[in-house]
């Protein structure tokens, strides 16, 4: 889905939401190919990417836009079985969620979020190819949804132009091979 | 006179047709060059080559919709959505698998000289005698003192880097200077070449990509973004090389959409008088007369229109008189190797994306040596720092983990063989006459596979590489096997042999057709055998030698 779509239902969310007395959060508000990705689903993934790209003195994954880099990588690149295992994932996420803290992620502190996603962190990092079958506590769709918002991000993040201008030295005409470029000048060569 | 008659006829315009083009038309011969897809023009039509990373919606991936446009090119790395349209498409042009072969190809001006790994290593007497020695398929009718000065011609032209590292086994050539190792493959080569005391070495790959520049062509600028097609003109393709060339001569007639559908045969004259092309666009029938064709379509390509020029003289084919045409297809067998990492130089690192790696000759079966299996393999590689996406065991969130992600990771080295492929006379593409084409013709069925002797050289090539990293000090040495599958190595060779006797090959020691003297096949198809070194830089030396052969035999009336 492009952005311009992207904005016009947003705005027919926002049109309806001045009528009705609440936004219905199980209301599509996003049509991508393969799926529907509703406010909270949206919310979600936006807010998990954050937490793990979050806004410092640089910008964060809001700022990047990188959930919706997740959910077209979801969209163009996923097999079905795999995005079938994702939103199962993401209904069992939630449901962790709520039962460890009563709320959901989106309304979690900062604190009760790391804690969730340090759950996570501590095992071999997950992804939809590399889980570990051992795990018995939490099941193959849930690593697998974390697994892919976490790789998803931060293979977004490394691929912005932000990232690739300003925070790494990638330039698009090198014009020479320094064999022996000492890592202390890549810092200078950022700035530079 | 008709207006299609030409001097010459080239058919395909990859790395071999190009060359084949450009000494045609430097020779004084007008000549058309003909080529089955559309055109790419060199800069302006490399579409993708000044992109940034971030500039493809997926980050140069690859989506579910890309896999079920290309079930075969979806079995490697050639597919993603940085060059997706230079290469073939597959429902346009399917072909048959009685056993499974990935072709990978590409249907467009330039061929696959665009995409090649432009990696370029002469052969040596040890490969050409390798046949006779060893009593396998036919013996090579030339020998490197016949190509030694052609390879000197096209080096020098072409702009192949390299050092002059006087290995024994892969003779040195007329190169451009070398690309550097980095700090790593520098202290790993100087290990292997002294614990191996000139029994192995390892050295700079010699890649077709130029270090200095040459007339309309820039040095390599270190991009390594080379199958997008270079704007500067730094590797060598038909765009950047030889189609300049052969334009300059104002000989050359370049046609797109052109596919060959078959050499026409002359039975009173026992020569070809020309071709019949097929446009791929409007669907019309052409034909295209010369007093020589030279068949350039890439290996597989080119015996499918020998294939395709039967004649009652000749039921299966221009040049089936030996029984062999289609048959002894090989290619190289990879997908083994290792791989691991590199402890210290955390210090240390590197400016540029050098689009080239190193090189480990083989080293087998030489010098005596007697390994259950015959010939040899090499391997190709390269150390790195990894970057994004590496195991961060601390931060693996937050603020920490944002900023360890632009601080490089852990070096590692890794290398990967390539195997020769013995000549197998029932490894063979044929027609199939039952399946079509978008233009309605006959596909390709290709039956080949390893067998024995490639299974063997395979646990060495394992082997062998995990030996080498850990004595070069190279820690968690991990190996990787894989099924071997023909065709992966891009580097089918054979279908046309050359050989000393028409009874038992296609082609005699000037790439002629035995059966029509005035057709040259100097491709891949061409191969009596396969070395394990990249092959592109041999075409381009027979075809050199072709060209120039066949312009002697006109000039005396031979032809």
């Amino acid at each position: 889905m492009d952005r311009r779509s992207a904005i016009r239902n947003l705005a027919l969310v926002m049109g309806s939401a001045a009528i009705l007395p609440y936004c219905t959060p199980g209301k599509p508000i996003a049509h991508y190919t393969h799926f529907d990705v509703n406010l909270d689903q949206q919310n979600l993934v936006a807010e998990l990417a954050e937490t793990i790209i979050p806004k410092t003195t640089s910008p964060g994954a809001r700022d990047l836009e990188l959930d919706k880099f997740v959910w077209l990588m979801l969209d163009d690149c996923t097999k079905k079985e795999d995005r079938d295992a994702f939103f199962k994932g993401m209904g069992e996420f939630n449901d962790l969620v709520k039962k460890s803290y009563n709320k959901t992620f989106s309304e979690s502190t900062m604190d009760e979020k790391h804690t969730i996603l340090n759950t996570f962190e501590k095992k071999p990092k997950p992804s939809q190819k590399n889980i570990d079958p051992s795990d018995d506590k939490y099941s193959k769709e849930l690593l697998g949804f974390y697994g892919t918002v976490h790789w998803l991000t931060a293979f977004g993040y490394t691929e912005s132009k932000y990232f690739m201008t300003k925070e790494i030295v990638w330039e698009l005409v090198p014009g020479r091979y320094n064999a022996y470029f000492p890592v202390k000048n890549l810092k200078a060569a950022k700035n530079g | 006179m008709s207006t299609n008659t030409y001097d010459a006829i080239v058919i395909g315009s990859g790395i071999s047709g190009g060359w084949a083009a450009k000494e045609l038309t430097e020779k004084g011969l007008k000549t058309i060059l003909l080529e089955r897809g559309r055109d790419i023009e060199h800069v302006k039509d490399y579409v993708n080559a000044t992109k940034g990373p971030w500039e493809f919606p997926h980050r140069g991936g690859r989506t579910v919709q890309m896999e079920k446009d290309y079930p075969v090119l979806k079995r490697d790395y050639p597919l993603n959505e940085t060059n997706l349209d230079y290469w073939v498409d597959e429902k346009e042009s399917p072909y048959t698998e009685v056993k499974r072969f990935d072709w990978f190809r590409g249907y467009h001006v330039g061929g696959r000289s665009l995409m090649w790994g432009r990696q370029s290593y002469r052969w040596h007497d040890t490969d050409f005698e390798a046949n006779l020695k060893d009593g396998i398929g036919v013996d090579w009718p030339i020998r490197y003192k016949d190509l030694a000065p052609w390879y000197d011609y096209v080096e020098g032209f072409a702009g192949i880097s390299g050092n002059h590292d006087n290995v024994p086994i892969l003779p040195n050539g007329n190169f451009m200077p070398p690309m550097d190792m980095n700090c790593v493959e520098k202290d790993v080569a100087a290990r292997i070449n002294s614990h191996y005391k000139g029994s192995r070495y390892m050295i700079i790959g010699r890649t077709a990509n130029i270090t200095k520049p040459l007339p309309g062509r820039t040095n390599c600028q270190y991009r390594n973004k080379c199958w997008l097609g270079c704007p500067f003109g730094a590797y060598f393709s038909t765009q950047s090389s030889t189609l300049p060339a052969a334009r300059a001569t104002g000989n050359l007639t370049l046609r797109p959409w052109s596919i060959v559908t078959r050499i026409l045969y002359d039975k009173d004259t026992k020569k070809a008088k020309g071709v019949e092309v097929l446009d791929a666009q409007n669907n019309q029938t052409y034909q295209y007369f010369a007093k020589i064709v030279f068949v350039n379509a890439s290996t597989l390509n080119s015996a499918w229109v020998l294939m395709n020029s039967a004649t009652d003289i000749w039921p299966d084919g221009l040049g089936s008189s030996s029984g062999e045409l289609g048959h002894n297809l090989m290619d190289h067998h990879l997908g083994v190797g290792a791989g691991g990492l590199v402890e210290g130089y955390d210090d240390k690192y590197y400016f540029g994306r050098r689009a080239n790696g190193i090189y480990i000759p083989r080293f087998r079966n030489l010098n005596g040596e007697k390994r259950d299996y015959i010939r040899g393999f090499g391997y190709q590689g390269g150390a790195g720092r990894e970057e994004w996406g590496r195991a961060i065991p601390e931060f693996s969130i937050g603020g920490e983990f944002k900023d360890a992600l632009t601080e490089p990771g852990a070096w590692n080295m890794g290398i990967g063989g390539f195997g020769e492929t013995l000549p197998y006379h029932e490894n063979r593409a044929f027609l199939d006459k039952t399946k079509k084409d978008k233009w309605g013709l006959p596909v390709l069925a290709i039956d080949a596979t390893i067998k024995e002797n490639e299974k063997k050289m395979r646990v060495d090539m394992a082997n062998d590489a995990k030996e080498m990293l850990e004595l070069a000090g190279v820690k968690n040495v991990q190996v990787y096997t894989s099924e071997a599958v023909l065709g992966r190595g891009i580097h089918e060779m054979g279908t046309a042999r050359m050989g000393r006797d028409p009874k038992t090959s296609v082609l005699n020691e000037w790439n002629q057709v035995w059966d029509a003297k005035n057709v040259f096949v100097t491709d891949g198809a061409a191969m009596a055998s396969t070395a394990c070194q990249n092959p592109s830089l041999t075409y381009m030396a027979m075809t050199a030698r072709a060209a120039n052969h066949a312009v002697e035999e006109l000039k005396k009336g031979n032809l």
